[in-house]
């Protein structure tokens, strides 16, 4: 468990596997009254709306952004969790990346009896109100990797930041120290787009001051957008030395475009998130490297402090403190990326 | 003017959709899921209410999700950035909405675009602008902040129902947001325009045949703008009603909602080939595809056969009025003696 401010970065095989220790830490911290209180008159814990009837099931559910590779190894790392109490049915629901029908899905969950809502947010302040009104219900609302202004249960994400640093220290060791580099960003207004782009502008700034930042454009997470962005961005800086991905999408965009140009091997090119055809693109000695995070582990952990909150009799309505969690990282290039699993590849 | 029966049919169709949803569906007869979908649909009634006056046309606004985040944001901007009261920023926002639904109109009229050019335009223009004013970018510290002006978030206002009918512990009805009542007056308001007043008897003309209408001394040009300018208005109102349930506003608020008020009004009855539909029909629409969305969800069902009803749903609709096109062109036939009877 770890806070954001006093998190430090962490790297190699030793991060991974602490990852893999904190999903049952998760869980005790839970049941040890992290993510919920006890009833001061009586001792006992108080109990959520779901808190376990005998013989009925619990309903949970995950509004995801959109489909897209992390959400669905979320999902997959969540269902595999609650799969195991056997009392518990789980659906995940598509928020189509519009706020308006995130928040039009929380309150079918509220009213259709949901115990636990995992939520990605797509707007830290839009969905708060709706967090409110679940609390309210006592329903327990765990959100994923983008935080909400309303405290809530808990909060599970990647470390987009201080891993964005140490991205571009790696990337900059790789350079030499000196060159230009361009971003492959992300739309603006969301907050993980910030944390990954400050990151790697600050992580720059600190390690290397001899690189030079010449291009920050948006590609829209998308792969062949990236690619036309930065052929647009090639003919401006033909001496371009790296590129920067804030997702792995963007970053095999750059890919594709090193390979047509004969670039590849000559630009060094990071993306985020550690997806498998990123992984495997290091493999192939093409993209240089990524921030992996185990996603299926974030969503295990997530289900873990969902499945004590829904049915080991802890409060979900009165919460001291937002329990949080932030994901141990790996920045997965040639040298390391074999240490990382097939079962643990999304 | 349509038959009883063919006017029925949408109703008709809504009320069993309804009535199998409260069969099937767990929780979907309970008080607390229609205070949901009076909540979660007002605003985009308000919309396709909008979205009906350049269809009734033969145009249609691709424009009005943008307008909405352009109002979104504007309301932001100066709740957040300037500390503009909210009682001095509403009545700029309907303006804002309203000047970007003209532009619309003038750029169908002036420069002869076609509806769809125009406003596929105007959506870019206007989701670009949004970005351009971002208050969340100029300052980032305000992307975490909520709107707590009262004139703003007193929109998201329920009524208890139960207590004003005096019904406490006979019967639990919903709570009734006032975005619903704001809905209904919206659509009284502007039904009396279309159905009992001169300009809305030019409307039908000019949407049944434009060049007809022209020469019997209607002034297209210009009821085509106020029909485009009704829409901005209309988008205005729904993000006034959006932003206080959020309490912020984003840049990609509204994307892709023209869709949606576009397939509630032709639902809901307008035609696309324009001078028919009714604006009820349009609110209809609405909700049918809000009782849709909700029930299949409660249920269940995966979103993306979701998504797949939704459009059967449109399909089924722009059939139907297909065929009533094609029954009414051969009654016409008929009557003018050109097909065998």
């Amino acid at each position: 468990m770890a806070h954001h401010d006093d998190d430090q970065p962490m790297t190699g095989r030793r991060a991974v596997l602490k990852a893999l220790t904190l999903a049952p830490a998760a869980a005790a911290g839970a049941s040890a009254g992290m993510f919920g209180s006890i009833d001061v008159k009586t001792g006992r814990p108080i109990m959520t709306r779901a808190a376990a009837q005998d013989g009925e099931r619990v309903k949970m559910a995950f509004i995801q952004w959109m489909p897209h590779t992390v959400p669905n190894a979320w999902s997959q790392g969540i269902a595999e969790v609650l799969g195991t109490q056997n009392v518990i049915d789980y659906e995940l629901l598509d928020g189509q990346g519009k706020v308006e029908v995130q928040v039009s899905l929380m309150d079918t969950l509220i009213n259709d009896g949901t115990s636990v809502i995992f939520l990605q947010p797509i707007d830290s302040v839009a969905l708060a109100p709706s967090i409110a009104k679940a609390k309210r219900e006592g329903i327990a609302v765990i959100t994923l990797n983008i935080d909400a202004t309303e405290p809530h249960a808990a909060h599970v994400e990647m470390n987009h930041y201080y891993g964005a640093m140490e991205i571009a220290r790696v990337m900059g060791e790789k350079m030499g120290g000196a060159g230009k580099v361009a971003i492959l960003n992300a739309p603006p207004g969301i907050i993980i787009r910030d944390q990954r782009t400050n990151g790697f502008v600050e992580g720059m700034a600190k390690h290397h001051p001899g690189i030079e930042i010449v291009a920050d454009q948006v590609a829209d997470w998308d792969r062949k957008k990236a690619q036309d962005v930065l052929n647009t961005i090639l003919a401006a800086t033909p001496d371009l030395g790296g590129v920067y991905g804030v997702n792995d999408s963007m970053a095999l965009g750059a890919v594709d475009v090193a390979k047509e140009k004969g670039l590849l091997g000559k630009m060094v090119i990071f993306g985020n998130d550690g997806e498998k055809d990123a992984l495997a693109s290091i493999e192939a000695s093409e993209l240089t490297g990524t921030q992996y995070t185990d996603v299926f582990q974030q969503g295990r952990f997530a289900a873990a402090a969902a499945t004590v909150l829904a049915t080991g009799l802890v409060s979900a309505d009165a919460f001291g403190q937002q329990g949080r969690v932030l994901m141990p990282y790996l920045i997965a290039t040639a040298d390391n990326v074999g240490q990382i699993q097939p079962n643990q590849r999304w | 003017m349509p038959s009883l029966s063919s006017r029925l049919t949408l109703p008709v169709f809504f009320l069993a959709v309804l009535a199998i949803f409260c069969l099937i569906a767990p929780n979907f007869a309970s008080a607390g899921n229609f205070e949901n979908l009076m909540a979660g649909y007002a605003f985009i009634g308000i919309l396709a209410i909008g979205q009906s006056f350049p269809i009734l046309l033969r145009g249609i606004d691709l424009s009005v999700g943008a307008i909405l985040a352009l109002v979104g944001m504007c309301i932001f901007d100066l709740s957040l950035m300037f500390g503009v009261p909210g009682w001095a920023i509403l009545p700029l926002a309907l303006l804002v909405g309203t000047l970007a639904g003209v532009v619309n109109g003038l750029m169908v009229t002036v420069l002869r675009l076609s509806p769809f050019i125009a406003t596929l335009a105007s959506l870019a223009a206007y989701r670009g602008l949004v970005y351009a004013i971002s208050g969340r970018q100029l300052v980032p510290e305000l992307s975490t902040k909520p709107i707590t002006d009262r004139w703003i978030t007193g929109f998201e206002t329920y009524f208890d129902l139960t207590r004003v009918l005096g019904l406490k512990g006979v019967v639990k009805l919903p709570w009734v947001p006032l975005s619903f009542l704001i809905l209904l007056g919206t659509l009284l308001v502007f039904h009396v325009l279309l159905a009992h007043t001169r300009f809305g008897r030019d409307l039908y003309a000019i949407g049944g045949n434009p060049e007809a209408a022209r020469l019997a001394g209607i002034k297209v040009g210009r009821l085509t703008v106020a029909a485009y300018a009704i829409s901005g208005l209309c988008a205005a109102i729904a993000a006034i009603l959006l932003v206080a349930r959020l309490t912020t506003s984003t840049e990609g608020l509204g994307e892709g909602i023209e869709l949606t008020a576009i397939a509630a009004a032709v639902i809901g009855g307008f035609s696309l080939t324009g001078g028919t539909g009714r604006l009820l029909g349009s609110v209809i629409g609405t909700f049918l595809l809000g009782i849709v969305l909700i029930g299949l969800t409660q249920m269940g069902i995966s979103p993306f056969v979701q998504q797949i009803l939704t459009g059967l749903i449109l399909l089924v609709a722009v059939g139907n009025d297909r065929l009533q096109t094609l029954r009414a062109d051969r009654q016409r036939a008929r009557a003018l003696g050109e097909v065998p009877a």
